[in-house]
């Protein structure tokens, strides 16, 4: 039997058991058919929460924290207890982990109270600004999207510099155990560390292995196979079902993330290394002319899509692929919320289709690579009323442990750390089913070996969500001429906004 | 057919195909709200044959935190809103109150007291209410943050009252304005101080009035969202913020999110309900001046 079929085959039966639709015994049949054991019932058991893993799954891992921990954090934050500390973070899987089932062990062994506010990420922006501007200290902890580091790294303080006050350091914190490209990419800015690496969305390749076995196709490991593939299954199947899908929409910053992983794939880059605007090159508009052909692959409306519109529409199976965000894949694989559970099969991203530049021939700190990778840092806030106390948070936040927990509680999302991919519990979720953590071989390879980071300079934030994906939208839209005359004239603004400081 | 059978008939037909294309938005919402998340984009729209799921609303309104427990969320944060549809029942219903009473006081006076500067004082008035919220939202927050009134019910119920302020004083004053003088007159020669006349004859000639500035004055605070973001944190939430608490990194959490706005339009329902006998009557004064 095929992997794919016998994968969709257990996520229906699953499914149905999971509704009532059938009882224990047949479930066990038709798992033992497959040849799971009774060990396939406690992924039917119980609850089973959007994302997550079910009750019988996570009492049979222990999914608590670490004894040796919890007595770390009693010694070190009692003395902090009465505190209140604050953190507004965009609602990805580490902060809801931490957020819903985790903050009750620190709370409780500290005495400290955690309080974080959820926002979607252009409002974290809004908080934070506001919050350094003011110096009031409302925030004690801050959530730094990559493309935010320049703009906050003189607020925050270096955690290698906390790391030696001895009294509040965490044994075996070991800050070495963080990915470093992550390091680099996320939470370095000239030379100053912005906080640790917290979560690590990065694009991989996400496809229907099902669809892709039956029309034959290769993987899409190359991105002429890509292309090809995708032609070739909208050919067959659209309007039902479409190649690829893609986060184009106008003016959003999920449309610049595309971008670049079409550019750093021709070989271009955003700056060349002068610090000038590049995207208007040879191999940027030869990126243009490859986007040009698979969006005509992509479903309609593809254009009023973030990532959110694109994950849907694979999840509802009317895309075939796309090249996002793995924390999609967990989602993906849930069948009360996708219809393509157990079909999915992640890859690393299409192979360029010539070298990629290198950090010496851009600017800013711009790592070309297909991967691009959207993660975010945590830090203590300088003008927290109570930095030792949320460097005590901060680190129970971001140890070893603490990201295992959250990798299986929040839903098989990528963890930052090299320990964690290899963590027992972690990979004891690796099968078909909600909260699966399949998929992380490969985000742990495409992190080690295809990422690309976007520029750290000042200027990025404004540049990257209003200034490129405006312009991008307006070409899509028709709006603005061809591809060469559009990139001229964003060159031309980007330049300008650079040259500001 | 009866011609006038007939446009009697066309008329129900267009009267209820008006009723169903205002109100089919709030039936596919609230559909959302009971459909599992693979079911909420199916293609085509599955608008009535869907298996409903009480999941969403669970999760907004009976979640457990569960410290032992795998309640896991999805990559959508805590999604137990209860608390933040009281928080904006609250705000709205007290900042409603103030901005009435104030409204009244004022607007009375207006409409009936002779003062100098009174018309450059409404046009004044007139004014603030052009005044784009964006442009006072950071000074408003250095100053609440002053006074620490940053994430408190006073400051939110402040902030709404004077934003309705305005309005509830110019609409307040047409509906007095509709209301003779020479009934005040009257009650004048008849001794009747001021207030007395203010309270006993005037105020309940313009219930309707009041109704109809307390139902606009709650929905704009019960949608308010600038203020509200800015100048709360985590103690306290109003319902049309906590709604983008929904868009997660991973996707929106479609069925939760209409599951909060399906319950959420009920608090405002109930309140337009209650003030239903005067509100029709109180739309239409003020229409014809004397």
């Amino acid at each position: 039997m095929k992997d794919s079929i016998r994968k969709a085959y257990l996520a229906s039966v699953t499914d149905r058991f999971v509704k009532g639709q059938m009882d224990r015994c047949s479930f066990l049949r038709a798992a033992g058919t497959l040849g799971l054991g009774a060990g396939a019932l406690g992924m039917g058991l119980g609850a089973r929460p959007f994302y997550g893993i079910s009750r019988a799954q996570a009492q049979d891992q222990e999914l608590k924290p670490n004894a040796d921990v919890m007595k770390w954090l009693g010694d070190v934050g009692k003395p902090f207890a009465g505190t209140t500390l604050r953190l507004a973070t965009e609602s990805t899987p580490p902060s809801n982990a931490i957020a819903t089932q985790l903050k009750p062990f620190f709370e409780q062994a500290t005495g400290i109270k955690i309080e974080i506010e959820v926002l979607p990420l252009e409002q974290v922006l809004q908080k934070l600004t506001l919050d350094v501007a003011s110096s009031l200290g409302t925030y004690d902890l801050y959530y730094i999207d990559q493309s935010w580091a320049a703009n906050f790294s003189q607020d925050v303080f270096d955690p290698r510099e906390q790391l030696k006050n001895t009294e509040l350091a965490m044994p075996n914190y070991n800050i070495d155990d963080f990915l470093k490209p992550l390091v680099d990419g996320i939470a370095v800015y000239k030379d100053a560390m912005v906080g640790v690496p917290y979560d690590i969305p990065i694009f991989i390749m996400q496809y229907r292995k099902d669809i892709w076995d039956e029309l034959k196709l290769p993987a899409p490991t190359t991105m002429e196979d890509l292309l090809n593939a995708s032609k070739a299954i909208t050919d067959a199947k659209g309007p039902t079902v479409y190649g690829t899908s893609g986060q184009m929409k106008s003016g959003h910053y999920s449309l610049e993330c595309d971008w670049t992983a079409w550019l750093w794939g021709h070989g271009g880059s955003i700056f060349d290394a002068d610090g000038k605007f590049c995207g208007n090159d040879e191999p940027g508009l030869a990126a243009m002319a490859y986007w040009d052909k698979l969006k005509a692959t992509m479903p309609p409306g593809v254009d009023g899509w973030t990532w959110d519109g694109e994950g849907q529409s694979v999840a509802q199976g009317v895309a075939a692929s796309m090249l996002s965000w793995g924390e999609f894949f967990p989602f993906f694989d849930d069948p009360k919320a996708s219809k393509v559970s157990g079909l999915m099969e992640a890859i690393v991203p299409p192979k360029p289709t010539t070298t990629l530049r290198t950090v010496k021939e851009t600017a800013f700190g711009e790592i070309p690579g297909v991967g691009h990778q959207g993660g975010s840092s945590l830090a203590v806030s300088k003008y927290s009323k109570a930095p030792d106390a949320a460097w005590v948070f901060m680190q129970w936040a971001t140890c070893a442990d603490t990201q295992a927990l959250i990798t299986v509680l929040g839903g098989g999302t990528g963890p930052t750390r090299k320990s964690v991919y290899d963590d027992p519990r972690v990979k004891a979720n690796a099968r078909v089913g909600a909260g699966t953590t399949r998929h992380l071989p490969v985000v742990r390879d495409t992190i080690a070996n295809y990422m690309g980071s976007e520029p750290d300079l000042p200027a990025w934030a404004e540049i990257s969500s209003d200034t490129i994906p405006v312009a991008l939208g307006k070409y899509f839209a028709g709006q603005s001429g061809s591809a060469k005359e559009t990139m001229d004239a964003l060159k031309i603004q980007v330049d300008a906004i650079v040259a500001k400081g | 057919m009866n011609p006038s059978v007939a446009s009697r008939t066309l008329r129900t037909v267009g009267a209820w195909v008006v009723v169903g294309i205002f109100f089919f938005p709030i039936y596919y919402w609230t559909s959302v709200a009971f459909k599992h998340g693979n079911a909420i984009f199916s293609r085509p729209p599955n608008l009535f044959n869907f298996t409903p799921t009480f999941d969403n609303f669970q999760k907004v309104f009976g979640i457990s935190f569960g410290t032992g427990g795998v309640t896991v969320t999805p990559g959508g944060g805590n999604f137990y809103m209860a608390p933040r549809i009281w928080d904006s029942i609250v705000v709205a219903t007290l900042s409603t109150l103030l901005a009435v009473v104030v409204a009244t006081l004022a607007a009375y006076a207006l409409s009936r007291i002779k003062f100098r500067g009174r018309h450059e004082f409404v046009n004044w008035v007139l004014s603030t209410r052009m005044m784009p919220p964006v442009a006072v939202a950071v000074p408003m927050f250095f100053i609440y943050k002053q006074f620490g009134l940053i994430d408190t019910f006073t400051g939110m119920v402040l902030i709404h009252g004077l934003m309705n302020l305005p309005l509830a004083v110019l609409l307040m004053k047409s509906f007095f304005d509709d209301i003779p003088v020479e009934i005040d007159e009257s009650a004048i020669v008849d001794g009747a101080s001021r207030f007395m006349i203010f309270r006993r004859i005037v105020l309940p000639m313009a219930k309707g009035g009041i109704a109809a500035t307390a139902v606009l004055c709650f929905i704009f605070s019960w949608t308010e969202f600038l203020f509200a973001l800015t100048l709360t944190t985590t103690s306290l939430k109003t319902v049309p913020v906590v709604s983008s608490t929904f868009v997660t990194s991973i996707g929106t959490a479609w069925g939760n999110m209409a599951a909060l706005g399906a319950a959420s339009i009920i608090p405002a329902f109930i309140f337009i309900l209650l003030v239903q006998k005067h509100l029709v009557r109180g739309l239409t004064m003020g229409s014809l001046k004397q």
